[in-house]
């Protein structure tokens, strides 16, 4: 054991060119059409997803057609019944039955199974990946509980395992792989970023001396963000970092692993989505946090909140959102709100399904909101009933679908427009992409904007 | 009321019943060892909610139909799902309770069983004219779909015309026949069809209401939030 002190920050501080991400860089492989060869590997993948949440969902389904009206696609777009959640998911079911029920092995034809061939396999692409955000708001409206979600999800790890997947996907996911952050922003890029960023927040009255530190030793809570944000978002970080201080929170951002994305829950790449997972955690580690903070993120949150500690068997310490964090500080009065900055205008809030449906956040944006804010009103369906907006499960990383998804998005679109508000909040940088074009395509006067950036012009200093 | 029944009539009440009880058990065993066998949903996260509670909660899920969206905005539907499916356990339960407990069939249990029946006959085939008419149910039915309803709908028909008969203290008649050579059949049938979706339904109700419960979704109190962090 040395005796020298502990240094006062963690080496990855001194070292702003350090090679973060994997040591040895890859591209995986992505093939536009299905061959034999693709076909026999996923014949071979097939067991390895079946999961008894999988299995039980892929025997479950009884044709009742209940989901018909939950999912965004069948009800925006409801000429295609081809967007059926139970259509969607049968592309996958039949190919299941055909290997393992009996009377699908049988008797295919009677229980709907089918061998899986060129075109199946073809058809399990253009609906899982094309047609499906893994929102599940079907598997909270079928009786069955079948969880499409994570049905999906495994159907994608098959496709993309063999090389089939949406290749600006994968794209991201490698960028994450070969660089440590989804787009390859370089760490001393990001620190400079970040000190930029500091500065324009001191240069705002009252904030003279709030600071951002970065890979700041025993912080209590380690701040992640959305790659998103420092490269086309700073004033997202600004804003967050700006309700923090105010709140006296001792945070720090790390200069490595900050990207708190986890594109692998996208792909269904379990393997990739456990090697970010570990690297973030050993992070936190490094920097001896308390708590890891998930910035405003829908998958993100999802990804390390609740997928991350079952990916990497468990963390050492605690996780929570900025959403979560916010409404306490608001609970606890440790910041004054003035609502009247934003008298004039009138908020709706969109919640982001990876932090509601499947993230259990529902309430804390509210007091949030509530509590900055005088003209607030709910959509129609909200909360745990919320429509995805059509960017989630990576859709926004899949132009090909684009066009899909922005007919799917028509619902949502609509269900703002009925609020009548102005500002259409939401905490998540897929929902702010996806509801910033939806807004404009069907000709919403609405602006978008996070949590962070409606409280902190309404901070009283 | 007694159940004076023939020799023939007898071993399909009983033996040939229990043998393919005993069939329909020994597939429901293997079906629910495989899915055992595979590995259940983990939770090593910090649990916001209680993934019990969370279970017991989604598999009442049946009894509360304000719970879902799809059951709330249709509610008529969800009534004709609980009259067929009530009409199910009381035609299975006369299927025993003939040959076994006859004393029990008293004409007003009888009634009962066959207004049950009647409905869910009604109810069926409503299901059939939906299955064959509507496009979004069309497009995702398979020859064994419509060979359930036809199936059931064609049970509760027959046990319909058996009961009243039965009522009229004839225990032993063609219809009878028909009745248990059809229960035969389904005890028989019903692990290879979607009929089994009895069985599954606890599996991916409890998976549901663990996941959704330990993260706080299912059962919450909106004003006594747990908050993270503490």
């Amino acid at each position: 054991m040395s005796n020298s002190p502990e240094p006062a920050v963690a080496p990855a501080e001194s070292t702003k060119t350090e090679k973060l991400g994997a040591p040895v860089e890859r591209k995986w492989h992505v093939k536009s059409e299905f061959t034999p060869e693709m076909l026999q590997e996923m014949e071979k993948l097939l067991p390895t997803k079946l999961s008894r949440a999988v299995a039980a969902s892929l025997a479950g389904c009884i044709h009742c057609g209940m989901c018909s009206d939950a999912c965004h696609y069948s009800v925006s777009i409801p000429e295609d019944k081809t967007l059926l959640p139970a259509y969607k998911a049968d592309r996958f079911r039949k190919w299941y039955k055909y290997r393992f029920d009996w009377m699908g092995r049988i008797f295919p034809a009677f229980v709907g199974a089918k061998p899986l061939t060129k075109e199946l396999a073809e058809d399990m692409y253009d609906k899982l990946f094309g047609g499906c955000t893994m929102c599940r708001r079907c598997t909270f409206n079928c009786p069955m509980g079948v969880d499409y979600g994570l049905m999906v999800r495994g159907a994608r790890g098959i496709l993309t395992q063999v090389g089939r997947v949406p290749e600006n996907l994968q794209d991201t996911v490698d960028t994450h792989y070969n660089h440590g952050n989804n787009m390859a922003v370089p760490q001393d890029e990001f620190v400079e970023t970040i000190e930029w960023i500091e500065e324009e927040l001191q240069s705002e009255d009252g904030c003279e001396n709030f600071k951002i530190p970065v890979d700041k030793k025993g912080a209590r809570y380690f701040l992640t963000l959305n790659p998103r944000e420092p490269k086309y978002y700073p004033l997202t970080i600004q804003a967050s970092a700006k309700v923090l201080n105010a709140a006296g929170v001792d945070f720090t951002i790390s200069s490595r692993y900050w990207d708190l994305t986890n594109y692998a829950l996208f792909n269904g790449c379990d393997p990739d989505a456990k090697l970010f997972s570990q690297w973030q955690v050993d992070d936190v580690k490094r920097l001896g946090c308390e708590y890891l903070l998930a910035g405003e993120c829908g998958h993100g949150y999802r990804a390390l909140r609740w997928e991350s500690p079952n990916w990497v068997g468990g963390v050492p310490f605690k996780i929570t959102s900025m959403m979560e964090l916010m409404a306490k500080i608001v609970q606890d009065g440790r910041i004054k709100l003035d609502k009247s900055v934003w008298d004039g205008h009138r908020f709706t809030y969109h919640d982001s399904c990876n932090i509601a449906r499947s993230g259990g956040v529902m309430e804390e944006p509210r007091i949030i909101i509530r509590a900055a804010v005088n003209d607030f009103v709910e959509m129609e369906h909200n909360r745990e009933q919320s429509f995805c907006c059509g960017g989630g499960g990576g859709a926004l990383a899949m132009p090909e679908f684009a066009k899909r998804r922005i007919a799917a998005g028509k619902i949502k679109a609509d269900e703002i427009r009925a609020t009548g508000a102005d500002h259409c909040l939401q905490s998540c940088h897929n929902c702010t992409d996806q509801l910033k074009e939806i807004v404009d395509h069907y000709g919403i006067k609405a602006k978008v904007m996070n949590l962070a950036e409606l409280l902190s012009p309404a901070i009283v200093l | 009321m007694e159940n004076k029944v023939g020799y023939a009539l007898w071993v399909l009440q009983e033996p040939v019943q229990y043998i393919c009880l005993l069939a329909m058990a020994s597939m429901y065993a293997i079906k629910i060892y495989t899915l055992m066998k595979k590995p259940g949903p983990p939770e090593k996260a910090e649990l916001k909610g209680d993934r019990f509670a969370g279970a017991i909660h989604s598999l009442l899920n049946v009894l509360r139909p304000w719970g879902m969206e799809s059951t709330s905005k249709n509610p008529y539907f969800y009534l004709e799902f609980l009259v067929f499916h009530i009409a199910v356990v009381l035609t299975i339960g006369s299927t025993f309770f003939i040959p076994l407990f006859p004393t029990l069939m008293t004409p007003v249990v009888t009634k009962v069983i066959m207004l049950f029946m009647g409905l869910a006959f009604l109810i069926g085939l409503r299901r059939i004219y939906r299955r064959f008419t509507a496009p979004e149910i069309r497009i995702i039915s398979s020859p064994d779909d419509y060979f359930a309803i036809i199936l059931m709908t064609t049970f509760f028909g027959v046990g319909f015309v058996t009961m009243s008969l039965w009522l009229e203290g004839k225990p032993e008649t063609g219809w009878m026949w028909i009745f248990f050579l059809m229960t035969t059949f389904f005890l028989l049938y019903v692990p290879f069809s979607k009929i089994s979706h009895y069985v599954l339904y606890p599996f991916n109700r409890v998976i549901f209401g663990q996941i959704f419960g330990g993260r706080g979704v299912l059962n919450r109190n909106k004003t006594d939030i747990k908050w993270l962090p503490r």
